[in-house]
């Protein structure tokens, strides 16, 4: 146990400084990696507090408050998967210090089992930050006084601990699927990005089902929760929560046996997956042509693609904005008789434009390509210096990139709905104008993030794409504005009809040009200084 | 083809990793560097690729400061890191084709330098293979080729004899003889004295990052050995 101790606190400690900078001294990283950790904590209660109180309202009334435990409790497990299946790869099975530990007297099951107790202790904060606000929304929200007593928060614990070993075990051999494929697949990124694909569109099928689930819960909130029955251990959970310790411990051993299956079962092979999901060897079969010549730009370009396209976790991460910002344009397009339908029962004094601007702002704050790009070169940045290209051109390539990506996505998105929502040419023309000083503010901003918090030290992709503080104020803080610029909207209105539109506008632009102004003037300094 | 005057280092800290450093590399010379751990090579060479910057002196590449104009040094210019991280998400053909668009090598040129460098180092098979399916050596291999492909006026090599096997390093030798007569110039730093002592025309030794002795490779070893000189200096015979 001595050992595994050991082995779980270097992976915790590894875990706990994934979202610092890798510059400055220790304090300054803690207080980094705290100020991210505080604003997820704080996103991520605010989110589930707010659906658990949604659902609440509607279930309380038909004393059905075990719902909100399902389903939150589904939407901790399916986040949790989201969020670890593909870091699984790199921290479980692609560890830098694989070969370091390996060759030491542990044996593989404590290694398997600290590097995957990593990966629970991650679901566990998910778990807590989804169950925790559903918890005392029960307490303040119902009147059959469960929440009230000792003995529900207990349960509410117990739930909240165990529920993560079973999303752990779910995601670890999801995991090991990926980390297959990839060293087995000759194109190994095409088939994390097919397992990727599966995976979001089952995500999708669920949300629309859960959709129509609430639609219809005050009314049939029985039958809702009967026709959970494949959902059982989920079920046990809820239902524990509320008062039945059987059920409580059915639903405990249903997580803490698949745990333990996979961690002593994997452990007793982790040498041999190791060496499988890493064994890639050359080919030697490659024949030399005449190759062709291009330019410098488009060369750094052409890699920058490279890596984001033949990157599963980058592009799944950082592309899936822009996924949702297309398919929201082009689905408003093809519904767009219902959602008219819809926006006249709403009645005309709602602010469409607005409405779209901030969905279609929310879309591209997740679009966060630059932000990480810094840190992604992380041991290969020796390329880049030695170049004979100036810094600011790599600067701009990086930013480049995302505008790139962002930019057609953005004009498609806004015709799609500027059509949809039958907005008028100003209107629309004014959609696009506030949603591009968006995407180059944004752009520029992500990059000044990757440059003033790098983390060229990570141990893998994920802990940069998924948890760098560069990425979660690229996202965050682009999201702020968005926030602000809906309220100087709504402002706006209150004095004039062209302060409306004013007001946003010159946010957006200030924000577009002082972050174009700061990484000209500041960020070839900054990149030297890395 | 290498001048550096006074160069100093100072990190974070107040750390003095280099001083006053004063040393030139002339056209055709291969200039070897040595010195214990942490004695400042590392330090020098990756101020001089334009990699890392620096407090004090000046460094110029075929006459361009390497402060002031570091594109156009860079453009001359070729550096091997001691342990070269190649982007593992390229094929081993894509990366050649990258470095060789940053310096502008035409198509034709490049084609034949990689056929003939790949072939030599017995790597053009694995070209189309992932640099993440490498082998250290071949890693090795391919960065060697990639900064041959330039045709550098100077080559900054760190530790390059790491890594590679026996046959791959005594054809380094000899390309890097090649380069040499052509009028470039190699300043690389290395801890196989033996392999210092043979391939280098000038020698320096650095000590706690100061310069402690320069000089041709004949008159700087003179009756005994590399070992001998450099052991005495550092004062551990």
């Amino acid at each position: 146990m001595k050992k595994f101790f050991a082995l779980l606190k270097v992976s915790v400690k590894s875990m706990l400084l994934s979202s610092t900078n890798s510059r400055g001294n220790s304090r300054k990283k803690a207080a980094t990696g705290a100020g991210a950790m505080l604003l997820i904590a704080f996103l991520g209660l605010y989110m589930s507090g707010l659906y658990s109180s949604m659902l609440m309202q509607v279930l309380a009334p038909v004393h059905m408050e075990v719902l909100v435990f399902i389903f939150m409790g589904m939407g901790a497990l399916v986040g949790g998967l989201m969020f670890t299946t593909f870091a699984v790869k790199g921290v479980v099975f692609g560890g830098k210090d694989n070969d370091l530990l390996l060759s030491m007297p542990v044996s593989t099951t404590a290694l398997m089992a600290s590097r995957v107790s990593a990966i629970y202790l991650e679901n566990l904060l998910f778990s807590f930050f989804v169950l925790a606000p559903a918890g005392a929304v029960c307490a303040f929200m119902t009147q059959s006084g469960v929440g009230h007593s000792l003995l529900f928060w207990v349960r509410l614990i117990v739930a909240v601990f165990a529920l993560p070993l079973l999303d752990t075990a779910l995601s670890v051999l999801l995991g090991a699927l990926v980390a297959f494929l990839s060293a087995r697949v000759s194109k190994g990124a095409l088939g994390q990005n097919i397992v990727m694909a599966l995976y979001m569109a089952a995500v999708v099928w669920f949300v629309f089902n859960l959709n129509g689930m609430i639609e219809g819960l005050a009314a049939n909130a029985a039958g809702v929760k009967e026709s959970l029955s494949w959902a059982a251990p989920m079920l046990w959970m809820a239902d524990g929560i509320m008062g039945d310790w059987g059920l409580l411990l059915a639903f405990a051993a249903c997580c803490i046996v698949p745990f333990a299956v996979v961690v002593f079962g994997l452990g007793k092979v982790y040498r041999q997956a190791v060496t499988a999901f890493a064994a890639r060897s050359a080919r030697n079969d490659y024949k030399l042509s005449a190759q062709a010549a291009s330019g410098q730009k488009k060369a750094l370009l052409a890699k920058e693609a490279r890596r984001f396209f033949g990157t599963p976790m980058y592009m799944w991460n950082s592309g899936i904005g822009l996924m949702m910002l297309v398919a929201m344009g082009v689905a408003a397009l093809v519904m767009r008789r219902d959602l008219q339908s819809l926006l006249a029962m709403v009645g005309g004094d709602f602010p469409t434009a607005l409405a779209a601007a901030a969905v279609m702002g929310f879309c591209l704050s997740m679009c966060a390509i630059a932000a990480p790009s810094i840190s992604l070169e992380g041991k290969y940045l020796w390329i880049l210096r030695e170049a004979p290209v100036r810094e600011g051109e790599l600067l701009w390539i990086k930013t480049g990139f995302q505008l790139l990506l962002s930019v057609p996505c953005t004009v498609i998105a806004g015709v799609c709905l500027a059509a949809a929502l039958q907005l008028s040419l100003w209107e629309g023309a004014a959609l696009l104008l506030v949603t591009l000083l968006f995407n180059l503010g944004h752009a520029a901003f992500g990059m000044l993030m990757g440059l003033a918090f790098p983390k060229l030290d990570a141990v893998n992709e994920t802990v940069v794409v998924k948890q760098s503080l560069a990425v979660v104020l690229g996202m965050f803080v682009p999201m702020a504005v968005v926030g602000v610029c809906a309220l100087l909207y709504l402002l706006g209105d209150m004095l004039a009809p062209w302060a409306a539109l004013a007001l946003p506008l010159v946010l957006l632009a200030a924000f577009a040009a002082g972050c174009v102004f700061v990484l000209a003037k500041k960020g070839p300094a900054m990149l030297r200084a890395l | 083809m290498l001048r550096i005057e006074h160069y100093s280092k100072t990190y974070p800290g107040g750390k003095k990793a280099v001083d006053d450093l004063t040393l030139h590399v002339r056209p055709g010379e291969i200039y070897g560097f040595i010195g214990h751990n942490g004695a400042g090579k590392t330090t020098t060479l990756r101020a001089v690729a334009g990699v890392m910057d620096f407090t004090e002196g000046t460094i110029t590449i075929d006459g361009r400061d390497i402060k002031k104009d570091p594109v156009g040094a860079k453009r001359v210019t070729a550096f091997l890191p001691d342990n070269p991280d190649l982007y593992e998400f390229m094929k081993g053909i894509d990366y050649l084709n990258f470095i060789a668009d940053l310096y502008d090598i035409p198509a034709d040129r490049r084609t034949k330098d990689i056929g003939r460098f790949g072939d030599a180092f017995e790597l053009t098979g694995s070209l189309g293979s992932p640099i993440g399916s490498y082998s250290h050596g071949m890693r090795q291999k391919l960065a060697l080729i990639s900064a041959f492909i330039r045709r550098p006026k100077l080559l900054i090599l760190d530790e390059p004899f790491v890594g590679l096997d026996p046959s791959a390093s005594h054809l380094m030798k000899g390309y890097l003889a090649e380069l040499c007569q052509g009028g470039s110039a190699v300043f690389f730093s290395t801890h196989v004295l033996e392999v210092a002592e043979k391939l280098c025309h000038q020698i320096a030794i650095i000590k706690d990052g100061r310069l402690v002795k320069s000089g041709p490779t004949e008159q700087l070893v003179g009756d005994s050995s590399l070992e001998d000189v450099f052991l005495e200096l550092e004062g551990d015979k």
